[in-house]
């Protein structure tokens, strides 16, 4: 009996070993969990330091629940790789070197690592040079053999001819008769013009449009011979601007100006697969207008702060620091007399209260960065302030005030609602309940020049989590009484 | 008789940035320089003249960016902003 006892003891133990490991917190950029890392990177989700502030155990979950759309990112970049690496035909090779931007080769280099990033960086940088030499000199020996790993021979063919093609289509321009022509003389060499003179350009772009009539973004579009019924069909254009057929072709487009239509070659996909719905990448706000809020944690001891966007995530890393280490706290939202919003949530004097609970350090600062987050206080000479306060009084009682009467609500009872509450103040009932904490907040509207519509898209800070220069009166508090703003 | 005072209260609030554009206007009507008279070169504005425009300018710069404000804030409660 004895040894069955020692057994389940010792696998009880394992099983309890397993679970405190699990509950170790996992470093950032642990390898063994590469590309849940790299989603949290590329959907900004998370850093170094706000990762590292979070709970073993939401560590963990947040792994887990990373899991799946990070492998299918994986996935699909690794796809997305091994098809850009394989040798381009002529199609291909345009479109790549058209429509690759740094931030692809970037998503590569996330996702895939260094080695692989560089092996496409320099298959495209090598495809580009070569492009360029061959519009302006031609390619040699050394230059074809360079690109044999990278390009199709027929790629490589196309592209050794192209300086030869650039210079027969413009002797099949001269040499079209007007006469014979069924299109007008002018629209025929505006096109060949149009192809064959932004070839000098020696821009990849142009001569994406050379090659098969598409665009540097990768769409096709026919080259335009004239407006309306002298298309010249994309697809023959193409071909006559590669191959030594180009003369020829040149002359049967000029003199027959068929019609029909060839359906254009479909574009080469040459960007990276876009990032995973519901990512924060995918979140991320393009309005005009501001989506601005956050909780930063200035933490003693610690250069940077930790920034929240998600007030759970800031809670969940509050309650793992140490007791007296918050040194500052920044709550940015919207604010109403007495209560605060970071997000989809809101905090009054009780819920803050409780966050911070023990947390501060002595002297600690807590900032409520929303319009009306204290009372209105004494007087003030300040026409600003004093229109602050008129819209006030108007938008917390007047407009609410009404809006009861109009419900039926009695009006004893609706005044004695409103009168308490418009000119509530968060700042000096929150810091009642955090001795020893200076507590501020605003006694009128904050304007935030950062948040203005427009300006907030240009700067490019729609989702910042720190509020910048905030134009409104400020006041501190510690332990309910006015103290000078630390 | 709760509802009047909370109505006149509510509507002198609203008014409250008109308050210097009216007075600012006042002021720049009341210091306009004197008339010319026919064939005579406008005289001069006094110094008086000189200050009372420019402080009515001041009020109606003040009472524009008043109503300014209150269009932000008011769209900032309806959250547009």
């Amino acid at each position: 009996m004895k040894a069955p006892r020692f057994l389940i003891s010792l696998l009880l133990l394992a099983l309890a070993g397993g679970a405190a490991f699990a509950q170790e917190a996992v470093e950032w950029k642990h390898q063994d969990f590469r590309p849940e890392f790299a989603l949290f990177t590329e959907s900004e989700a998370y850093t170094r330091e706000t990762w590292t502030a979070l709970p073993p155990l939401e560590q963990t979950r947040l792994l887990g629940e990373a899991r799946q759309p990070a492998g299918e990112r994986l996935a699909a970049m690794t796809v997305y790789y091994e098809t850009a690496m394989k040798p381009w035909n002529t199609q291909e090779l345009n479109g790549y070197a058209a429509g690759v931007k740094d931030a692809d080769i970037a998503a590569v280099k996330l996702w895939l690592g260094q080695t692989k990033a560089e092996a496409f960086k320099k298959k495209l940088s090598v495809s580009r040079a070569m492009i360029k030499k061959a519009a302006a000199e031609g390619l040699d020996a050394g230059d074809r053999a360079a690109l044999q790993p990278y390009l199709t021979p027929e790629a490589i063919a196309d592209l050794g001819s192209l300086r030869a093609a650039a210079s027969l289509q413009r002797q099949a321009a001269v040499k079209a008769d007007p006469a014979r022509n069924e299109i007008p003389k002018g629209a025929v060499n505006s096109t060949l013009q149009g192809v064959t003179g932004r070839l000098g350009g020696s821009v990849s772009g142009n001569l994406a449009k050379a090659f098969d009539g598409s665009t540097a973004t990768g769409d096709v579009t026919p080259v335009q011979a004239a407006a309306g019924r002298h298309d010249i069909p994309a697809a023959n254009t193409a071909v006559s601007g590669l191959t030594g057929r180009t003369g020829a072709l040149a002359n049967k487009s000029a003199g027959a100006a068929s019609p029909q239509r060839i359906p254009a070659t479909p574009a080469v996909k040459s960007s990276v697969p876009a990032p995973l719905p519901g990512t924060a990448a995918q979140k991320k706000s393009t309005a005009w207008t501001s989506d601005a809020y956050g909780i930063t944690v200035q933490v003693a001891g610690r250069p940077e702060p930790l920034t929240f966007r998600k007030a759970r995530d800031a809670e969940a890393a509050i309650r793992q620091l140490p007791d007296g280490s918050i040194s500052r706290i920044t709550l940015y939202g919207h604010g109403s007399p007495g209560m605060q919003t970071v997000g989809d949530d809101a905090y009054d004097p009780d819920s803050a209260a409780a966050m911070l609970k023990g947390k501060m350090a002595r002297g600690g600062v807590v900032q409520f960065s929303g319009c009306n987050t204290a009372s209105i206080g004494g007087a003030s000479v300040n026409p600003a302030v004093g229109i602050s306060m008129a819209a006030r009084r108007l938008l917390y009682f007047s407009l609410p005030y009404f809006q009861d009467r109009m419900d039926g609500v009695p009006a004893a009872q609706a005044r004695e609602q409103w009168e308490k509450t418009w000119n509530a103040d968060l700042s000096r009932d929150t810091s009642l309940q955090m001795r020893g904490t200076v507590v501020c907040g605003y006694r009128t509207f904050g304007l935030v020049p950062g948040r203005l519509p427009g300006l907030t898209r240009l700067m490019g800070n729609q989702e910042a989590t720190t509020p910048g220069y905030v134009a409104g009166k400020k006041v501190c508090y510690r332990d309910g009484r006015e103290v000078p703003e630390p | 008789m709760t509802d009047l005072g909370y109505l006149l209260e509510a509507i002198l609030l609203l008014a409250v940035p008109f308050v210097p554009i009216a007075v600012g206007v006042l002021l720049r009507r009341k210091f306009s320089p004197s008339p010319a008279a026919e064939g005579a070169e406008a005289p001069a504005p006094t110094g008086a003249q000189k200050a009372g425009r420019l402080i009515g300018a001041v009020l109606i710069g003040v009472g524009a960016a008043s109503i300014l404000f209150m269009l932000i804030v008011l769209l900032n409660f309806k959250g547009y902003i």
